[in-house]
């Protein structure tokens, strides 16, 4: 495997080389670590990424997000597919129902954030536990009936739009579960558990990894395996050594989305060298320049979130007058994005940007009263400017 | 969900010989005929009064006309009062072509764009609202189940045959209920037009004129914005670009306008085009003079090629859409290829009016494209 590298770095000296008419070749940050073109690393000839767990829960994600606006699901099935257990049929997928892995154990479950605060852990789980209830329980009977302030029911966008489904302030649940998840799961678990020196060092990791020792049964060492991990709650539905983006519905479609927006241009790319360069890292033994990644990935992925929720507060304002549907509908993803503010990561830090109890209370003025169908422009803009200001951006650069 | 909408275009074509509809295209001027100096208030002066204004009373004397013919039809449903109904609809429909580039105004603040032309019609909603006897048309929930497209579907599609048809508003168990439905679509129509055309004459029209800054509020900015989103999503992607599969992974042939008519989906198309193009080339709507407009803004800043070169491109495109078979469902279950021939002409001027127009302008695009979730 370090030949593999070595030869890759040959390579990458080469084109960059070529490429330069500056004799001035800039140092790299570390001269000891260069990252591959892709990420791909392998030990004697085989392949030692593997993040099959990620992929598993993102695509268990996947369907239970579908499954929350088919109004004939029962409570049950919802819940069978957010803690699935092993062998049960909760999935259309015979794969995911074989599978041990469950998304509700590991929400809220990271390493740094939660393994001391399970008070908090359990009531973010519960908080998705009634999301999911009550989509059933007060969302689903009023499906074919119109929603007003105070009831539950649906309201469809304006020039024959979506139709969205929403409680009784406005909120569409699946939309909180959905980007809520984001946060709960993939951020939590990649910013404060698996880039995290907690888990990457954890036990014998380091010396089995200076040493080379590999898993029992595997190709990779422990450390390998988990940055892997980290990786796999982005990249885990995508092409590693070539992401596409945009194909799933949680942290790698918001990448992209933000990624798409002229004044984040690069963003994507800054994550995806990071997670790289980190992985590079550990298998050159250099664990500065691994965990100078990892507060990269951090800030960025911090980023996304926080850029997101100020996003679609600033597009709801476009709307709250002419078309409640699409206001509600940003104003619920929005709702998700602020909720996942508390998983992000300060680099450097083990905080985040705004902490639970903080995003209690954008959440308590956004659902005063009658909720989205009460909240006015001012306090969309109040938000907004207070999630911006702990960022590098502006929330005009974020809005639009 | 649309965010905004806007613009058109028009063009000078090769000409009048295409034109169905006598109204529509003018030869330009002499060379050297632009004698008036160029100014962003005469070209908004020049939009509001011989362009804006008649064009929306041409569409509110049609749907008066529209209302006459549905009363005589629910009065008497027959063929004869079927077909006159019929006819109106159709009036009033190719009118409405002219119009849906003006989403400003009075016509922006109650989405007038999305009470008149949104297809395809819910025809779910449609009979839900019949069969309830209540309903709140002014609901966005409704924008699928009013408006022309509502029309096709009550004139054309509740029935096999014009007897099946007839029926429905006459010996059917719910036929009040259908007449009733009939008579709110079509009085709402007419109600929410002349909103809009009252607002221009009593207060509009001059805000309008005198509003020339560059900024993204300005009724200049937002009306060339207006131009050229409507060229592009009202015109390329609604009447050809969707149905035709552009942006699906198959055609979707139950997407043209009109589509229960079956046979005009072509001819509203070319309308639209030639209310572009006209406007492009700041034609009146009252006389066919030219007068000031986006082709004069161009000329004003040494950019005569490219104003030529739009309206090639527009010339184009009605080349290629006059190709195609009256009803555009028809011609993509026989051979898409066409349509998407049409829809390559048209995108070909997408960018010379979006990139190449707006830069000489100096004005930036003020809509973009839905997210998608």
């Amino acid at each position: 495997m370090k030949k593999i590298v070595i030869g890759l770095l040959a390579i990458s000296n080469i084109i960059f080389v070529s490429c330069s008419s500056d004799d001035d070749v800039t140092t790299p940050v570390d001269p000891a670590v260069v990252a591959p073109a892709t990420y791909a690393f392998s030990r004697d000839g085989i392949s030692t990424v593997d993040y099959n767990g990620q992929t598993t829960r993102i695509e268990m994600g996947d369907e239970l997000i579908s499954a929350l606006t088919d109004n004939t699901k029962t409570e049950a099935q919802l819940d069978g597919m957010f803690a699935h257990i092993e062998g049960e049929n909760n999935f259309s997928d015979a794969d995911l129902n074989a599978s041990n892995k469950s998304i509700r154990s590991k929400t809220a479950a990271s390493s740094d954030y939660f393994s001391a605060n399970t008070t908090d852990a359990n009531a973010i789980k519960a908080d998705f536990d009634t999301w999911i209830a009550n989509q059933v329980t007060e969302v689903f009977p009023n499906w074919n009936i119109i929603a007003t302030a105070g009831n539950a029911g649906n309201l469809q966008e304006a020039g024959g739009g979506a139709t969205r489904y929403i409680n009784g302030k406005g909120l569409e649940y699946n939309q909180a579960v959905n980007k809520g998840l984001i946060g709960a799961l993939m951020v939590d678990q990649i910013l404060n558990n698996y880039v995290s020196t907690s888990v990457l060092d954890a036990g014998t990791n380091r010396a089995d990894n200076d040493a080379g020792i590999v898993a029992e049964g595997k190709s990779y060492t422990n450390m390998e395996h988990k940055w892997d991990e980290a990786f796999g709650y982005l990249y885990g539905t995508d092409n590693a050594e070539n992401p596409i983006l945009n194909e799933d519905s949680f942290l790698n479609k918001y990448v992209s989305r933000v990624e798409n927006d002229a004044d984040f241009t690069g963003i994507a790319s800054e994550i995806y060298e990071a997670f790289k360069l980190g992985r590079a890292a550990i298998v050159a033994k250099n664990y500065t320049v691994r965990d100078a990644q990892a507060n990269i990935i951090r800030e960025k992925i911090s980023e996304i979130i926080a850029i997101r929720a100020v996003y679609y507060l600033q597009q709801a304002k476009n709307f709250l007058d002419s078309d409640k549907a699409a206001a509600f509908h940003d104003l619920s993803e929005g709702f998700g994005f602020i909720y996942s503010l508390q998983f992000t990561r300060k680099p450097g830090t083990n905080e985040p940007y705004f902490t639970k109890s903080e995003v209690d209370g954008f959440i308590a003025e956004l659902m005063i009263g009658n909720g989205f169908w009460d909240v006015t422009p001012a306090t969309l803009d109040e938000i907004s400017n207070t999630i911006s200001a702990e960022f590098n951006f502006t929330t005009a650069q974020a809005g639009s | 969900m649309i965010k905004k909408i806007f613009p058109v275009v028009f063009l000078v074509l090769s000409i009048i010989a295409c034109s169905s509809d006598d109204n529509t295209i003018t030869t330009p001027p002499n060379e050297g005929g632009n004698d008036v100096v160029f100014s962003r208030a005469s070209m908004l002066r020049n939009f509001a009064d011989n362009i804006i204004i008649p064009s929306y009373q041409e569409l509110s004397d049609n749907l008066d006309a529209l209302e006459i013919a549905k009363d005589g039809f629910i009065a008497a449903p027959s063929q004869p009062t079927l077909d006159n109904f019929r006819a109106a609809w159709l009036t009033a429909y190719k009118s409405w072509q002219r119009v849906e580039i003006f989403d400003i105004g009075k016509a922006e603040e109650i989405q007038l764009n999305f009470q008149m032309n949104i297809y395809p019609v819910n025809t779910a909603d449609v009979e839900a609202n019949v069969s309830a006897g209540f309903y709140d048309l002014s609901s966005p929930n409704n924008h699928d189940a009013i408006g022309f497209p509502a029309l096709d579907y009550l004139l054309y599609g509740v029935g096999a045959t014009d007897i099946e048809i007839i029926e429905k508003y006459d010996t059917d168990p719910q036929a009040e209920n259908y007449k009733d439905y009939l008579s709110a679509v079509t009085n709402r129509m007419k109600f929410i037009t002349q909103l809009v055309l009252s607002d221009w004459i009593v207060n509009y029209q001059n805000v309008f004129a005198a509003s020339t800054e560059n900024n993204a509020s300005s009724a200049a900015n937002k009306i060339v914005n207006d131009f050229i989103f409507y060229y592009e999503k009202g015109l390329r992607a609604n009447k050809i670009g969707i149905p035709a599969g552009n942006f699906s992974s198959t055609p979707l042939p139950d997407r043209v306008e009109a589509f229960y008519n079956q046979e005009i989906s072509k001819e509203l198309a070319l309308d639209a085009l030639n209310a572009v193009q006209n406007m492009f080339n700041g034609i009146s709507t009252v006389d066919n003079a030219e007068g000031q407009g986006f082709k004069t803004y161009l000329q004003s800043l040494d950019r005569e090629d490219l104003a030529d070169l739009i309206n090639e491109k527009f010339n184009a495109a009605r080349e290629k859409m006059q190709l195609l078979d009256a009803n555009f469902t028809t011609q993509i279950n026989t051979d898409n290829t066409k349509m998407t021939e049409a829809y390559d002409a048209l995108q070909a001027a997408v960018v010379l009016l979006k990139v190449d127009m707006l830069q000489a302008f100096n004005i930036a695009v003020d809509y973009v494209d839905a997210d998608g979730d």
